[in-house]
């Protein structure tokens, strides 16, 4: 996409079936080193090599899902692919001291499914609906 | 003197004005980098013989400077008028951009970079022990500007004070993010999350259940934030 000789060069690098890959999904043949994959199997690569690849352009994800999405990136790589945290949550000491043991499992955003979220009231309605009661008349 | 007081000229209270605010400000000596307007120093000097004698007198004795000279000849610029010169220049720009590779961020594989302090979908805390944070002060429900957050609080079986109802209309929300600064617990925070689009609009209107939901699952990240962010607050 951006020039021959960086397609070329990534192709060789990538390999030929990493790089057919790529083009099925991110479009571009990219080459970078690999920096950890998450608890779904996505992974995660980074070139910091800026002759190479655009700043910005330097982090990038392989889902693992054919139906890709971005919430299917779990919180923790989230930060490290948004360029919030300089280090990924594999060698970050601060993120793994501060997981606390509660921690809930990730889910992406799952509108449009029966998983998806539907508000619900909390507390006791305080407005009750009138239920009509009427009295038997007695026949004249 | 320079075209810009040449100017100030045809304003004499301009002149006055900035000639008293000199003598004000070179009275107190230190502070004259404090001027009102950005001037060269050949036209402060004029403005400091102007405050001795008479303004309008001084501005018609000012000598007359070519504002051209030393600048493109009328030759040069009907020539570069009539070829279309910067039109050739701006497209040659453009073509140069062609070859160049692009900036495109490639989403949802590449991501722009994001703030630590930046404010997304909300969450609720817990503290590391477990026990929910919020403890129904209501502060976040008074400042909230867009009126998105419902607080309903009752004494839990322990006499602790906690909500029963915490509901944020995300459709209401404007994201100043007043709440997570009026927190006095840290408890309501806008996490880095942006991608919570849905469907149907009711999806929006989030209860306590779900805000904490959304902060269980993302605790490593909000409280690395705002690690990264204590020192500055």
């Amino acid at each position: 996409m951006v020039s021959l000789w960086r397609t070329l060069r990534n192709m060789r690098r990538t390999g030929l079936r990493e790089w057919w890959r790529q083009l099925q999904y991110i479009g571009d043949a990219k080459s970078g080193r690999f920096v950890g994959r998450d608890q779904f199997g996505n992974r995660y690569f980074e070139n910091l090599n800026a002759e190479e690849e655009v700043p910005g352009r330097h982090r990038w994800v392989d889902y693992s899902q054919h139906e890709y999405n971005a919430t299917q990136v779990p919180a923790e790589w989230h930060s490290w692919l948004s360029h919030i945290r300089k280090d990924p949550p594999t060698e970050d000491a601060v993120m793994q001291n501060l997981s606390p043991p509660w921690k809930a499992p990730w889910t992406e955003n799952l509108t449009g499914t029966r998983g998806a979220y539907r508000p619900y009231n909390t507390v006791a309605p305080k407005i009750l609906t009138w239920e009509p009661k009427s009295a038997q008349r007695e026949a004249p | 003197m320079s075209s810009f007081a040449r100017r100030l000229a045809l304003h004499p209270s301009a002149i006055r004005f900035i000639s008293r605010t000199n003598a004000q400000q070179l009275s107190v000596g230190r502070r004259v980098y404090l001027r009102p307007l950005s001037t060269t120093p050949k036209l402060l000097a004029s403005d400091h013989q102007h405050q001795h004698g008479h303004n309008d007198a001084a501005a018609s004795r000012a000598k007359y400077v070519n504002p051209y000279k030393g600048g493109p000849s009328a030759i040069d610029k009907a020539v570069h008028l009539f070829f279309f010169t910067e039109i050739i220049r701006g497209m040659w720009i453009v073509l140069e951009q062609f070859f160049r590779p692009p900036y495109t961020i490639m989403y949802p594989f590449e991501k722009g970079p994001l703030s630590p302090r930046f404010r997304g979908e909300h969450a609720l805390r817990r503290y590391p022990s477990g026990e929910e944070r919020c403890i129904a002060c209501k502060l976040c429900e008074a400042i909230c500007p867009a009126q998105a957050i419902t607080i309903e609080s009752e004494a839990r079986e322990d006499g602790s004070r906690r909500t029963t109802k915490y509901d944020i209309d995300m459709t209401k929300c404007i994201y100043c993010g007043f709440c997570q600064e009026a927190c006095p617990v840290d408890a309501i925070v806008e996490t880095q999350n942006f991608e919570y689009s849905t469907e149907t609009r009711e999806e929006l209107l989030y209860n306590k259940e779900k805000l904490l939901a959304n902060g269980d699952r993302a605790e490593a990240e909000i409280a690395a934030n705002l690690h990264a962010d204590h020192v500055y607050r």
